[in-house]
């Protein structure tokens, strides 16, 4: 179990196009008792959306694991599995 | 403009109150070829519609005509006698005032009826001789027109104002007879002893507001003010997009860095290289987030960086729709570019060739253009509508 996760959301073109402003708003959604475990970031293009065989945008970072087609259900998730 | 100096003009309205169309109209033209700039304000009978008909015909045709070096008194005949006649007052009637600057400096100016306009040097008011010309009125009468010609310095600026400007607060216990032209003086020379960089667009803001705030906010008449500010040329540079030759990637990044002025780039991909060509580090500002403009990020030795395409598209849409003066100033990214381009004279476009292939993926939910494009787009408006100067440049 993680002490505390870092989560970095693309704010490249197609990310954002393809719903990474959403993403944006991660910290509003998260349960009480994780946000000061949490510390979320905005990146520049991460380059993944042009390689392909690492799915689709919008990607995010969550410590070393990259998520592709990310929504706010996924991340959170994904940050609990982490952390609980 | 040229190497002398450069010629900033901008100019901020108010509308009488409840009105949704002024009487009042500023309109600039630039004539690259000759460096020549002709801007015009006209403040046509009454207010609303009418009004502004009679102004911008006022404005249009003046200035075609003095860009065509056709005679003073001449374009203000033809002016009075083209207007539509007011069927309640039986006149045409719309004032003008007509600076015609050339690339040396050598100024023109033609009034007819507007508030005289002020010569701020070294925040102090120059007075000019002025000759009084008959002009053949749109009722066989002759009217007066005021004519100056005189040599401009830089650091010269030059104030236009309706007199929306000069009346305001007429009957008001403070300002029982309106602002008053000497008053506006003042005012306007105090400014700039307070800033004595203020550009034309801040001190005409300026202007505005007071005399608004005159009107205890509900204007009286239309209130315009515009400003011509001669001056040392301030220098944007934005860089957009990868170069199409990775090699290059280093000439890029030593542009962004020898640049003299300010500088944005639009891009993460350009910003990642030139993050990593100088070893800076960049990171996302999500103090401001907009549902649909990417958040700006932080760089040091840059002033602004953005993502690309749909910010220089929200830009492009904002620099045409005009309605630039009400822009907040920490607005998102795409008004902050904005801001800066208007802020500049000089605006200096990099723009890489490289096209990003998942822009053109069908499945994206919005169009997105190519890079070159939009930016073809915004120097064409910021050259016709701003009168800025911009160089573009691919690589």
């Amino acid at each position: 179990m993680a002490q505390s996760v870092s989560v970095k959301i693309c704010t490249g073109t197609a990310c954002y196009v393809m719903g990474g402003a959403n993403l944006l708003m991660l910290e509003e959604c998260l349960p009480e008792h994780l946000k000061g475990r949490i510390e979320i970031e905005g990146t520049s293009c991460m380059g993944y959306c042009s390689l392909g065989e690492k799915g689709k945008a919008p990607f995010v970072m969550i410590n070393d694991q990259l998520i592709s087609e990310a929504t706010l259900e996924k991340i959170t998730e994904k940050i609990k599995t982490m952390l609980e | 403009m040229n190497n002398r100096y450069f010629l900033e003009v901008d100019y901020y309205h108010e509308y009488k109150y409840r009105q949704l169309v002024g009487g009042d109209v500023f309109l600039s033209r630039k004539i690259k070829e000759e460096n020549r700039v002709i801007s015009v304000l006209s403040d046509g009978l009454g207010s609303g519609v009418k009004a502004n008909v009679l102004s911008t015909l006022t404005s249009t045709m003046a200035s075609t005509f003095i860009s065509n070096y056709i005679d003073i008194t001449r374009t203000a005949e033809i002016i009075m006698k083209t207007l539509p006649v007011c069927k309640e007052r039986k006149i045409s009637y719309s004032t003008f005032s007509i600076v015609d600057i050339d690339e040396h400096g050598d100024t023109r100016i033609i009034e007819y009826d507007n508030p005289p306009y002020l010569l701020l040097r070294k925040a102090q008011v120059v007075d000019i001789d002025k000759s009084t010309r008959k002009v053949e009125g749109s009722s066989q009468k002759k009217v007066d027109v005021q004519y100056s010609r005189f040599q401009t310095e830089k650091g010269d600026r030059i104030v236009l104002l309706s007199d929306g400007v000069s009346q305001s607060g007429m009957g008001m216990a403070g300002t029982p007879f309106g602002w008053g032209m000497d008053d506006v003086a003042r005012f306007a020379v105090s400014l700039i002893e307070q800033n004595n960089d203020i550009s034309a667009r801040e001190l005409a803001r300026k202007i505005v507001q007071r005399a608004l705030a005159n009107d205890a906010y509900r204007s009286k008449d239309d209130i315009t003010c515009g400003v011509i500010y001669f001056r040392n040329p301030r220098n944007l540079l934005i860089m957009s997009g990868p170069p199409i030759d990775k090699a290059k990637d280093i000439e890029l990044a030593h542009m962004v860095d020898s640049f003299s002025g300010q500088k944005v780039i639009c891009g993460g991909t350009t910003a990642n290289i030139v993050a990593r060509e100088l070893d800076r580090k960049l990171k996302v500002d999500l103090s401001y987030i907009d549902p649909d403009i990417p958040p700006p990020s932080l760089m040091d030795g840059v002033d602004l960086v953005t993502e690309g395409i749909i910010t220089l598209c929200e830009a492009s849409e904002i620099l045409k729709s005009g309605d630039v003066n009400r822009l907040p100033e920490r607005g998102n990214a795409a008004q902050r570019i904005v801001h800066m381009m208007l802020n500049n004279d000089s605006i200096q476009f990099v723009v890489g060739t490289k096209i990003n292939d998942v822009h053109q993926d069908p499945n994206m939910p919005v169009e997105l253009e190519i890079r070159r494009n939009i930016v073809k787009k915004i120097v064409k408006i910021l050259e016709e509508k701003y009168l800025k100067e911009t160089k573009l440049q691919f690589i």
